[in-house]
């Protein structure tokens, strides 16, 4: 007998404030053993719990190689984001997971890689880049862009300069026009135009796009250009969960079940869904 | 020949259980005119005869409308959990239409695919399912349409088919036949029942109907619903819940409650975005759950035709009209040439 709604007891080790209202929390299981035996895939996401608070879906945004720990981001804005905002080192917080599916890490072996990210949209990302580059050799020339509205918007900027630093890495920073201050040396424009701009080389390409539905959709056609096609492009959909294992009936676009089936889509996938996301 | 059980024989056998501690339940007049199946504390209670179909379903007794999944206790930087899985306890639902017993069929499915819900199947498990046949229906009854019947035996463990008097007894199961052991008297009579409703749509014809997604049938004739949820709440086969805290600073519990996709909050994101943002997509949701959704991935209909959704909608707008406006739009041909 189990209960499959029944969280596991994390640890909060640390707190880190990336802007006025993005947070992120590492924890670890409370029980070493569970901490020992704990894997998953980059890609996948967990429901994080405050008792008496409620209960969130995040991706977790470290890498799948980091054993010691897991990361989650968060941007305050409801219930229990905001009670996750008071969350401080040495408390308790749930945890149940993995679910879903993930990035095709494997089958991305040998190719380019472009990540695309807006805004609050770079944890999901950011457990694939630390992954990727965990693994250099397999993979070819990295792109990261990664716009937020303002300088101030941008979370992990400070992880953005390590991965400038690799191999092949090329990092693209951008913020929306009007959003930059004096101080500001990466581009100014909306993630489309930066991109189409960057000249990035897009042979042998596989692209993953997360943000905002109206960055997304304006990014499309630009990679379509470019000439990356849509068996080869990644997007996660961040559909609003309860249970997470297929039960609660809410994440459904269509035929499929997000939080089983999905959350990563390519865009060949999606296209063949209804517009119900 | 057939085995068959006096209507006397039959409420002191269901007193025989209750005085065993079996939990039962069946239709009862909660008060006048609104009768729902409810736990039972005697037989006197219990309707065997004169009601159509109870205004709720037998899911209230699988899936609580409300039910702690566990209990937390807050100690500064430390929780307790306490696992709420509930204890297997022997339960008999009894005089059970047979488009609800049907429906739990269907819901073992989901409940059941990837992870298991102990909670769904723990109480399963120990349920013995005894179904009275249907000899009269309403304007609003279409199981026939969905391949159920009045004397459908999906998922009942016993079928009860209404005589003269008593009923002719049809043990299907194990279960049932253990719980019935003993209790019946051969008899050469045999039970008729009558065909129930016309056939008004196929699920074939409906399914078919679903493939046009942006149909201007959802904008139009959902325009009157209310949003109040009352469908899916006495649905047999809606089965949607949100999972929430109840407490204090000191602690409390974790519950899955119901819920329903016609909820303006069902599906809306942190950012304000929500995906079904009008009540025309949410009331396409439910039919599309229900009629492709649902049978692509498990292979059968999410509906079991049992009319509540219509019994019990403010604005009479049940999912039967729906069906049959969205049926009728189609050229004939295309659910038959599938």
């Amino acid at each position: 007998m189990s209960n499959i709604y029944m969280p596991d007891l994390m640890e909060v080790v640390e707190v880190k404030q990336h802007t006025a209202d993005v947070k992120s929390v590492k924890i670890k299981f409370k029980d070493p053993e569970k901490q020992a035996k704990f894997s998953f895939r980059v890609g996948q996401f967990g429901m994080y719990s405050l008792f008496g608070e409620g209960e969130s879906t995040f991706n977790i945004c470290s890498s799948s190689n980091w054993k010691d720990h897991i990361e989650f981001c968060f941007r305050k804005t409801g219930k229990v984001t905001d009670a996750l905002w008071r969350v401080d080192e040495g408390d308790t917080i749930g945890f149940r997971g993995p679910y879903g599916n993930s990035y095709p890490m494997e089958a991305w072996e040998g190719k380019n890689l472009v990540f695309i990210g807006g805004g609050i949209a770079m944890p999901p990302i950011r457990c694939a880049i630390w992954y990727a580059l965990e693994n250099r050799a397999k993979y070819g020339d990295i792109t990261i862009v990664y716009g937020a509205r303002t300088p101030r918007d941008l979370v992990f900027t400070d992880e953005l300069e390590k991965w400038a630093e690799y191999d092949r890495v090329r990092v693209i920073q951008c913020v929306d026009p009007g959003g930059e201050t004096p101080e500001w040396k990466g581009e100014v424009g909306l993630i489309p135009n930066v991109l189409a701009a960057a000249n990035v080389p897009a042979g042998n390409t596989a692209a993953l796009v997360i943000g905002p539905p109206i960055m997304i959709k304006f990014t499309l056609p630009v990679l379509d250009r470019m000439g990356v096609l849509a068996p080869d492009i990644y997007t996660s959909l961040e559909n609003r969960m309860k249970c997470g294992v297929g039960k609660c009936g809410r994440c459904n676009c269509g035929p499929v079940y997000v939080c089983k089936e999905g959350p990563i889509f390519t865009m060949e996938q999606l296209n063949a869904l209804p517009a119900d996301f | 020949m057939s085995e068959t059980i006096t209507q006397q024989a039959l409420r002191a056998l269901v007193d025989e259980w209750i005085g065993a501690g079996t939990k039962v339940a069946g239709p009862s007049y909660v008060k006048k005119d609104l009768c729902q199946y409810v736990p039972l504390t005697s037989s006197a209670e219990l309707l065997l005869e004169g009601f159509i179909h109870p205004r709720n379903s037998v899911k209230d007794f699988f899936f609580p409308r409300h039910e702690k999944i566990y209990e937390y206790t807050l100690k500064g930087h430390e929780v307790e959990l306490a696992d709420m899985t509930p204890a297997s306890t022997p339960q008999v639902i009894v005089a059970a239409r047979p488009c609800d017993t049907a429906a739990v069929a269907i819901l073992d499915a989901v409940f059941n695919w990837g992870e298991k819900d102990e909670f769904y199947t723990q109480r399963r498990e120990a349920a013995t399912i005894v179904a009275l046949a249907c000899v009269t229906h309403d304007s609003h009854c279409f199981c026939t349409s969905v391949g159920i019947g009045p004397d459908a035996e999906k998922g009942a463990d016993v079928m009860l088919l209404p005589l003269d008097g008593g009923f002719e007894v049809r043990c299907l199961t194990e279960k049932g036949k253990t719980l019935f052991a003993g209790r019946t008297q051969p008899s050469d009579k045999t039970a008729v029942i009558p065909e129930g409703p016309k056939v008004k749509v196929s699920p074939e014809q409906v399914r078919a109907a679903l493939e046009d997604y942006d149909n201007p049938l959802w904008k139009t004739a959902t325009l009157r619903c209310l949003s109040c949820g009352a469908c899916s709440f006495t649905c047999p086969t809606c089965h949607c819940f949100d999972i929430v805290d109840e407490g204090n600073a000191h602690g409390g519990c974790r519950a899955k409650n119901w819920d329903s996709c016609q909820l303006c909050m069902f599906t809306k994101h942190a950012s304000g975005h929500n995906p079904r943002n009008v009540q025309g997509q949410r009331q396409r949701q439910r039919t599309q759950h229900k009629f492709r959704i649902y049978p692509d991935k498990f292979g059968e209909v999410l509906c079991t035709g049992c009319g509540n959704c219509a019994r019990n909608c403010p604005v009479s707008l049940g999912i039967l009209g729906t069906l049959v406006e969205l049926c009728a739009e189609m050229p004939k041909t295309v659910g038959e040439s599938k």
